[in-house]
C-alpha cells in the first residue's frame, strides 16, 4: 500500500463529500489566509521602507559619536574626574589620519550647510538659495548634469570658489539662454564661479522648490567644496560630537566597523572618560527591519491561533468520518488491511484535507494582502500626492511564510488527524464488521 | 487423506472474562479440515458459529486451546501477523457483501492484494482474470450501488479470491438474496471447488444448504455436536 494509493483513496473520499470537507477547510483556509494577508502586509512594509531609503542616497556610512563618559573609575576604584575639552571630541584631523590609513577602506563625503543667502537676478529680483558644503558631488550618481562638470575632488583640496547650481537657480538667476558657466555669483562667504549646472531630482523639486512660489523659506540649493567653506568660515579645525565615514560597500560591514572601533579605541587611549559609539546606517536599517519583523510575527502568531480552531474541525469531521466508516474499517481489516495501512489512509486524508485548505488560504491570503497594498496606494496617491513618488509601496508576499504555511497545514493534518486515524487503526475488526 | 489446513484442539472462546457476567461462548471445540473440502458449519443463532467462524477467520484469537492454520499457531499472533494472515490464508465472504462503497468492482478486487503490497499492473490483471471466473468482467468498473445483490455478491466472492487464499469462508453468503440468485451463488461455490480445488468453509443456519456440502459439522451451545466426517476419496 504506497503513498499515491493512499492519496487517491483519500481524494475520493474527500470528493464524495463536498460540501462538508469545504466547511471543515474553512478554518484552515481562514486561518493561513489571515497569516498570508499580515506577512505579505509586513514584507510589502518593509520593502517600502527599503526602497525609499534606498532611494534617498549612498546609505554605506558609520555614524560615529563621541561621549563622555561621566563617572567612570579607573583601575584603583577611583572615579575619574573628567576634565572635558572640545579637543576632546572628533576632529577633523583625526578623520584624514583615518582615511590616510585605510584608504582602500574608507573616504570622507562630508556635507554642511552654511546658510541661505540673498541675492538679486538679471531683473534686480530677489531671491533665496541655500549654500550646501559637498565633498564628493562626483561621487552622487543620483544627481544628473545638464551642463558643465561636478564639483572634484581637487576643488575642494585646492579650497577652490566653484559652483555647481540647479537648472532652477540658472532660471531664476540669468536671463534666458544666458550661458551660466563662468559666471560669478557673490555671497556673504566670498565670490563663486559656477562650472557646472544639475537637474535636482524629482523628490526635491516636489516637496520642496516649486518654482514661483511664494514662500520665502523655499529655497534653492547650490553646492560649494565642503573644504572650500569650511575655510571662508573658519571652521577647519573644528571639533564634532558626531562625523560620518563613508566605506567601499565591496568590503564586510562589520570587519569595518572593528577597524574603525580600533582605531578610535587608540586614539582615545589617553582619554578614558571618552566614549567613542560606532553604528552604521545598514545595522540602524536592520534594526527598523527586525521591529517590522517583530511585529509581523507576533500578529502572525496570533492569526495562527485560528488555525488551531480550524485544526479542531478537521479532528472533529475526522472522527464523524470514521464513525460513518467503521463497516467499511472492518471490511478493510478483515480483508487484511494492517493498523498501520488504516493509520495511515486517514492521516492522509486529514493533511490532504488541511493541505487543500491550506492553498486555498494561501491564494486568498496573497490576493487579500495585494488588495490592502492597492488600496493603500491609491490613498496615498490620493490624499498625500507628493510623496507618491517617495513611497512606492511595493506589494509582495513573503515566501517563507508561504512555505511555512504549507509546512503548518501539513503539520495541523499530522497533528489533528492522527488521534482519530489511530482510533480507527485500533478498531476491532470483529466489532467493526458489526457496526451498523 | 490431504493436507490439514486448520487443526483446532479444545478451543475455549470467554468473554468479560473475570468479570460476573462472564460468558463462555465456545466450549473446547476441535476440529480439523483439510485442503480442498467443501464443509459447511451449521447451528442455530447463539450457538457460537459467528465466534468459530471469527477464530477460523483469525479476526479473534481464542482464549484458550491452540489453533493451527497451515501449522502456524495463530492464538499467539499480534495484530500485524493477524493481518497478514487474514490477507493471504483467508478469503472473506459476507452475507452482506461488504464492497467498499463509491469503489469500482475492480478496484474492490484489488483491494486485498493492494494490502499485500503486489503492483498495480499484476493486480489490475488477477482481478480482471477473476472478474471473469465469477462472471462479472463486463461491470469492472460499475460503482456497488449500480449492481444487483447477485452480482455484487459474486464481486465480493472474486474479492476473496484475490491472494489464493488456503481458505475462502463464507457467512451466510446467500442470506440476503433470493432463492434464484442465492442457487447462483452456491453453483458458483461449487464450480470453484470443482474446477479450481478451492478449499470452502460455508457458515449458514440452513441445513438445506449444507445439505449440498460434502461435510456437516453441526454446532450447539459452543461444541460440537456432530460431524459428518472426512468424505473418503
Amino acid at each position: 500500500m504506497n503513498f499515491i494509493e493512499n492519496l487517491r483513496l483519500a481524494l475520493t473520499s474527500i470528493a464524495a463529500n463536498k460540501m462538508r470537507s469545504i466547511l471543515t477547510m474553512l478554518g484552515i483556509i481562514i486561518g493561513i489566509s489571515a497569516v498570508i494577508m499580515i506577512t505579505t502586509i509586513g514584507n510589502s512594509i518593509q520593502k517600502t521602507l527599503m526602497k525609499t531609503f534606498n532611494s534617498i542616497g549612498n546609505m554605506n556610512y558609520f555614524d560615529i559619536y563621541a561621549n563622555v563618559t561621566y563617572g567612570a573609575h579607573d583601575e584603583n576604584g577611583e572615579e575619574i574626574s573628567v576634565n572635558f575639552k572640545d579637543e576632546d571630541l572628533i576632529s577633523r584631523s583625526m578623520l584624514d589620519k583615518l582615511v590616510e590609513t585605510y584608504p582602500e577602506y574608507f573616504y570622507l563625503n562630508m556635507t554642511d550647510s552654511f546658510g541661505g543667502f540673498e541675492l538679486k537676478n538679471w531683473k534686480n529680483q530677489t531671491f533665496k538659495a541655500s549654500i550646501i558644503g559637498r565633498m564628493n558631488v562626483e561621487g552622487d550618481n543620483d544627481i544628473k548634469f545638464t551642463r558643465g562638470r561636478k564639483i572634484n575632488k581637487s576643488d575642494n583640496d585646492l579650497h577652490k570658489q566653484v559652483l555647481n547650481v540647479s537648472t532652477l537657480f540658472v532660471q531664476q538667476y540669468l536671463p534666458p539662454n544666458a550661458d551660466p558657466i563662468g559666471q560669478t555669483v557673490s555671497t556673504d562667504m566670498g565670490d563663486f564661479v559656477i562650472v557646472g549646472v544639475f537637474e535636482l531630482p524629482a523628490i526635491y523639486n516636489k516637496q520642496i522648490y516649486q518654482p514661483g512660489q511664494k514662500d520665502i523659506e523655499k529655497v534653492t540649493p547650490v553646492y560649494i567644496p565642503y573644504d572650500t567653506g569650511m575655510k571662508l568660515t573658519y571652521q577647519e579645525n573644528r571639533y564634532n560630537y558626531y562625523a560620518d565615514v563613508y566605506y567601499y560597500p565591496e568590503y564586510d560591514v562589520d570587519m569595518l566597523q572593528g577597524i574603525l572601533e580600533e582605531f578610535f579605541k587608540e586614539e582615545y587611549k589617553e582619554k578614558p572618560y571618552m566614549n567613542i559609539f560606532v553604528e552604521s546606517m545598514q545595522s540602524q536599517l536592520g534594526m527598523i527591519n527586525t521591529v517590522v519583523n517583530v511585529i509581523t510575527i507576533a500578529i502572525s502568531v496570533i492569526a495562527a491561533i485560528s488555525l488551531i480552531v480550524g485544526g479542531v474541525g478537521v479532528m472533529n469531521i475526522m472522527l464523524v468520518s470514521i464513525t460513518e466508516r467503521t463497516k467499511e474499517i472492518g471490511v478493510r481489516k478483515a480483508l487484511g488491511a494492517q493498523n498501520s495501512a488504516i493509520r495511515m489512509q486517514f492521516v492522509v486524508e486529514a493533511i490532504l484535507l488541511c493541505l487543500i485548505g491550506g492553498i486555498i488560504g494561501i491564494i486568498l491570503g496573497i490576493l487579500g494582502g495585494m488588495a490592502i497594498g492597492f488600496i493603500a496606494k491609491l490613498l496615498v496617491s490620493q490624499f498625500y500626492a507628493e510623496y507618491a513618488e517617495l513611497f512606492s509601496i511595493t506589494i509582495q508576499p513573503s515566501v517563507p511564510a508561504i512555505l511555512i504555511s504549507v509546512g503548518f497545514s501539513v503539520l495541523t493534518g499530522v497533528f489533528f488527524g492522527y488521534y482519530p486515524a489511530n482510533k480507527a487503526a485500533k478498531m476491532n475488526p470483529i466489532d467493526a464488521l458489526r457496526y451498523d | 487423506m490431504n493436507k490439514t489446513v486448520i487443526e483446532m484442539r479444545n478451543i475455549i472462546k470467554r468473554y468479560y472474562i473475570g468479570q460476573p457476567n462472564e460468558l463462555q461462548i465456545l466450549n473446547g471445540i476441535s476440529l480439523d479440515i483439510h485442503e480442498h473440502e467443501f464443509v459447511s458449519i451449521v447451528g442455530q443463532s447463539g450457538s457460537g458459529k459467528s465466534t468459530l467462524m471469527n477464530m477460523i477467520g483469525a479476526l479473534d484469537r481464542p482464549t484458550e486451546g491452540t489453533y493451527l492454520l497451515n501449522g502456524v499457531d495463530i492464538s499467539t499472533l499480534d495484530d500485524y501477523d493477524l493481518s497478514q494472515i487474514r490477507n493471504q490464508e483467508i478469503g472473506f465472504v459476507f452475507q452482506t457483501f461488504n464492497l467498499i462503497s463509491r469503489t469500482n468492482a475492480l478496484k474492490n478486487v484489488e483491494m486485498p492484494m493492494m494490502y499485500a503490497g503486489i503492483p498495480r499492473k499484476q493486480r489490475l490483471l488477477r482481478a480482471m482474470e477473476l472478474l471473469k471466473i465469477v462472471g462479472m468482467e463486463d461491470r469492472a468498473d460499475h460503482q456497488p450501488n449500480e449492481l444487483s445483490g447477485g452480482q455484487k455478491q459474486r464481486v465480493a466472492i472474486a474479492r476473496a479470491m484475490a491472494n489464493k487464499p488456503s481458505i475462502l469462508l463464507a457467512d451466510e453468503p446467500t442470506g440476503a438474496l433470493d432463492s434464484k440468485t442465492g442457487r447462483m451463488i452456491m453453483d458458483l461455490f461449487h464450480k470453484l471447488h470443482d474446477e479450481e480445488g478451492t478449499t470452502i468453509v460455508l457458515i449458514t443456519h440452513s441445513n438445506e444448504l449444507a445439505a449440498e456440502t460434502e461435510r456437516i459439522i453441526t454446532i450447539s451451545d459452543g461444541s460440537v455436536i456432530s460431524d459428518t466426517g472426512v468424505k473418503q476419496a
